[in-house]
């Protein structure tokens, strides 16, 4: 028997996917809707799912078959931003959606899950390949778990592998003790951390830029870069998630996971292939080498903030005090910002400002990296002051890159005028790029980790966060400090201008 | 009509061109270019479609594009034109633009070609010429314009007698060009329906019993057909499985077929759609015609070497060598 399919053609067919089924823990809830269910549809449209695909929801709610169909009908024709549903394709997809109703505490569950299993694989012919995706509160991750190994899922005829969402524990011991009482049922191999800012086409382009060309890589070091600011800004509010908010806040919520990967992503050594063992290990040296700060330090270094009330063109904003499910005196940060310094060769003395919140003026991730100006300055300058070299990597919207530099204004004499060089992700590229969700659910169902997080890498990062969460818990900050609306609280500006920078206004 | 055109002036014409782009509106053009595509058709090829495939081509690919109009008989004379193809991605203010060159040439003409070409193509970026005059093929100015290309995309699909098509462009691979032929890249939808039945271990077990591959052709699809065996044969025979495939006319389109006592996969077009049979299970997807558009985006993806067209392409050449008419 061959072992490998002869038929295959890489140079012109997309990337094969396996047989298997995909069991969602939380099939009723907000992310299958939104975004799993819309991802997974549209994979079938563009046929990279194999034939004998399936989906089990498990979800309290008993439901048949046909009735969990109709509601991920619903769910796809809401919320698929740019795919129209194909009856025929939804047809062929629906064929193989199959709900189990049950409560994750109650074994019995399990039993019924695995004898749907059992026939899903002799119906569908999935060769036992199994991915189980946790799609519920972060507390049940470990009861379900360990449903699935006390039911003898974990193991079968072909693989199993478990995605789980974050946050991935909410500090470091809580995050350890996780991860062991998953590997009680799953090899750390066979754990998904998914962090879907990882799947962004263009958080991947950074991979690409960086180590595809040769002009850049000599650079990108603290001989030629001045500063990085990384900025993940929502212009939204809480938007009636304040209960859970309200336990969570911007540095737990953002940068501990998404921003801290993007950093990494940015400042990590090349790597010795695009293998995931290869990848991921650059990336949690790097997460391993960001300074951890003292308490004092940690006051010269972060800002936290919680916005206020404010009228945004016209319309009246409720401060996060007064948001549903928000107490009146909450001290939950809305805000943040974190000067991080990178103990290593390459990046000893360079400061990673890195900045989200809620309510901000504008929706914006991105990456600016400052470079240092020219030694002497010869020529006059429109602007009057000294313009730096900035390379701006934006992750959303508009994906692409710019580079700012000076050009000759035209006419006598040497003025100089800042220029920017825009490659746009999307319109150099006119093709659609999958969401992130899209890309994940693939990588997952191949079995390449490379774009989700290993345990080391969560661990590093709780290292990092853990000494901030502790000094901000001991202290009583004067929310609100910043106006919806606005580009945050003024301390964080404060903290840039200590070393005589600037955030940039995207 | 003058009777010749100057490079220099048509690339004075396209700074000309950018210079006043840009002086229009503060929000700019931004000049995008990833290759030369070089586009060979008659004037009686429908223009506005061709125009429409161009243009549709180029935010995936962008592309100063050199257009050759073929005006056959007459006296010696080119003439040009030269203009923008610009879009506006959706909520942005700056226009994307590239440039597009139009020739017109007699065939008395063509021979001239190469030297207005030559100076026309973007440094240090690949040419790709898309051929669509099968007429041109078949004259010696076509060699000359070939050599100056990184890669040439033909279609043996509208060639009136498919094995010599096959053959001439199996001798222009022997040679050292690059040859693609989109009676290929109009099966790799087929092939990767193929390639997905055996991604289930349980149909890869049964590949060793294959001992059969049949492919019945309707009209229009006979080069498409001998590709899709040599494919398949050559495939089979990667993994040990000496098959020699039966290749005959006796259908309305295309229809591939593998056999192995009970074991049995085929693939067949029934209208838009690509019925797949394997034993007794059928599934069935659409399959419209690809268009022009889908088919040329496929091939400027891919700028270098495809060995599994190139090895198929030898096979195809030998079967349909060695075959009588109508089969093998």
């Amino acid at each position: 028997m061959p072992n490998e399919n002869p038929f295959q053609d890489p140079l012109r067919f997309e990337r094969q996917i396996p047989e298997c089924v995909i069991v969602i823990f939380g099939a009723n809830g907000d992310l299958t809707k939104r975004k799993l269910l819309p991802a997974l549809y549209r994979l079938a449209f563009d046929r990279r799912l194999s034939a004998g695909f399936a989906i089990v929801g498990i979800s309290r709610t008993p439901l048949s078959d046909d009735a969990f169909r109709e509601k991920m009908r619903e769910s796809v024709e809401q919320f698929s931003e740019d795919t129209k549903l194909d009856e025929e394709v939804w047809a062929g997809f629906a064929r193989g959606l199959y709900y189990v109703a049950g409560d994750i505490a109650d074994q019995g569950l399990y039993q019924r899950l695995g004898e749907k299993l059992g026939q899903i694989e002799s119906e569908r012919h999935t060769g036992g390949n199994v991915l189980f995706y946790l799609s519920t509160q972060p507390s049940q991750y470990a009861p379900i778990a360990h449903g699935i190994g006390a039911a003898g899922l974990g193991k079968g005829n072909g693989w199993r592998r478990l995605v789980v969402e974050k946050p991935f524990g909410h500090d470091l011991a809580s995050a350890r003790e996780l991860s062991n009482r998953l590997h009680e049922v799953f090899d750390e191999a066979d754990v998904y951390r998914i962090d879907h800012y990882l799947g962004k086409e263009t958080v991947q382009n950074i991979l690409a830029f960086r180590f595809g060309n040769g002009i850049f890589e000599p650079l990108w070091n603290r001989r030629y870069v001045n500063h990085v600011q990384i900025t993940g800004a929502e212009s939204i509010g809480v938007e009636g998630r304040g209960a859970y908010y309200q336990e969570a806040g911007a540095l737990d919520d953002m940068i501990q996971n998404h921003l801290l990967q993007v950093m990494a992503t940015i400042a990590m050594e090349p790597s010795a292939s695009f293998q995931a063992t290869s990848v991921r290990d650059e990336r949690s040296k790097l997460l391993r080498s960001i300074r951890p700060m003292t308490a004092d330090e940690v006051f010269q270094n972060t800002v936290a903030g919680q916005y206020g009330p404010a009228s945004i063109g016209g319309k009246d904003v409720p401060g996060f005090r007064q948001e549903e499910g928000v107490d009146p005196n909450s001290q939950t940060n809305t805000y943040a910002a974190v000067t991080f310094f990178v103990d290593n060769w390459r990046w000893a003395g360079v400061p990673f400002y890195v900045r989200t919140g809620k309510r901000l003026a504008k929706r914006v991730s991105e990456i600016a990296i400052q470079f240092n100006s020219a030694p002497l300055h010869l020529f006059n300058q429109d602007s009057g002051e000294t313009s730096t070299n900035l390379l701006i990597l934006r992750i959303q919207p508009e994906e692409g890159i710019s580079l700012k530099f000076l050009s000759k204004r035209p006419g006598s004499g040497m003025t100089l005028r800042p220029v920017s060089m825009d490659f746009n992700y999307g319109s150099s590229f006119g093709e659609r790029s999958p969401s992130a969700y899209e890309t994940l659910l693939l990588d997952a169902i191949i079995g390449d980790p490379t774009l989700y997080t290993r345990q080391d890498m969560v661990e590093a990062s709780w290292s990092v966060v853990e000494p901030i969460q502790n000094t901000w818990r001991a202290t009583k900050f004067d929310f609100p400090n910043y106006a919806a609306g606005s580009w945050g609280p003024a301390p964080a500006d404060e903290m840039l201008a200590r070393r005589g920078h600037v955030w940039r206004k995207p | 009509m003058s009777a010749t055109v100057a490079p220099d002036t048509i690339l004075k014409e396209l700074a000309a061109l950018w210079t006043q782009e840009g002086k229009q509106g503060d929000a700019g053009v931004l000049r995008a270019c990833s290759m030369t595509l070089l586009v060979i058709a008659e004037t009686g090829d429908d223009a506005a479609a061709l125009g429409e495939t161009v243009a549709a081509l180029m935010p995936q690919h962008p592309a100063r594009t050199i257009l050759i109009l073929l005006r056959g008989d007459g006296e010696r004379a080119l003439s040009q034109r030269v203009y923008q193809q610009c879009w506006k991605p959706f909520g942005q203010r700056q226009q994307i633009c590239c440039e597009q060159i139009e020739i017109t040439a007699s065939d008395a003409a063509l021979a001239d070609l190469p030297s207005v070409i030559l100076p026309l193509a973007v440094p240090d970026l690949p040419v790709i010429l898309w051929c669509r005059s099968a007429r041109l093929t078949g004259r010696p100015e076509f060699g000359a314009i070939a050599a100056m290309s990184t890669k040439v995309v033909i279609d043996s699909g509208a060639a009136g007698e498919a094995r010599d098509a096959i053959g001439r462009i199996a001798d222009a691979v022997r040679r050292g060009g690059i040859v693609a032929d989109l009676a290929w890249t109009r099966l790799t939808r087929w092939r990767e329906t193929l390639a997905r039945v055996f991604e289930n271990r349980d149909t890869l077990a049964h590949l060793s019993e294959v001992d059969s591959v049949k492919v019945h052709f309707g009209p229009g699809y006979e080069t498409a057909a001998w590709y899709l065996a040599a494919w398949a044969m050559n495939a089979l025979g990667s993994v040990g499985q000496v098959v020699t495939p039966v290749v005959a006319s006796q259908d309305e389109s295309l229809r591939l077929e593998l056999t192995g006592g009970p074991f049995r996969v085929e693939l067949s077009r029934q209208d838009e759609r690509l019925v797949t049979v394997v034993n007794e299970q059928s599934n069935c997807t659409n399959l419209p015609r690809p268009t022009d558009y889908l088919l040329m985006r496929e091939e400027l993806g891919i700028v270098r070497r495809d060995a599994i067209f190139e090895g198929t392409l030898a096979s195809a050449a030998r079967l349909a060598g060695s075959a009588g008419t109508g089969q093998s």
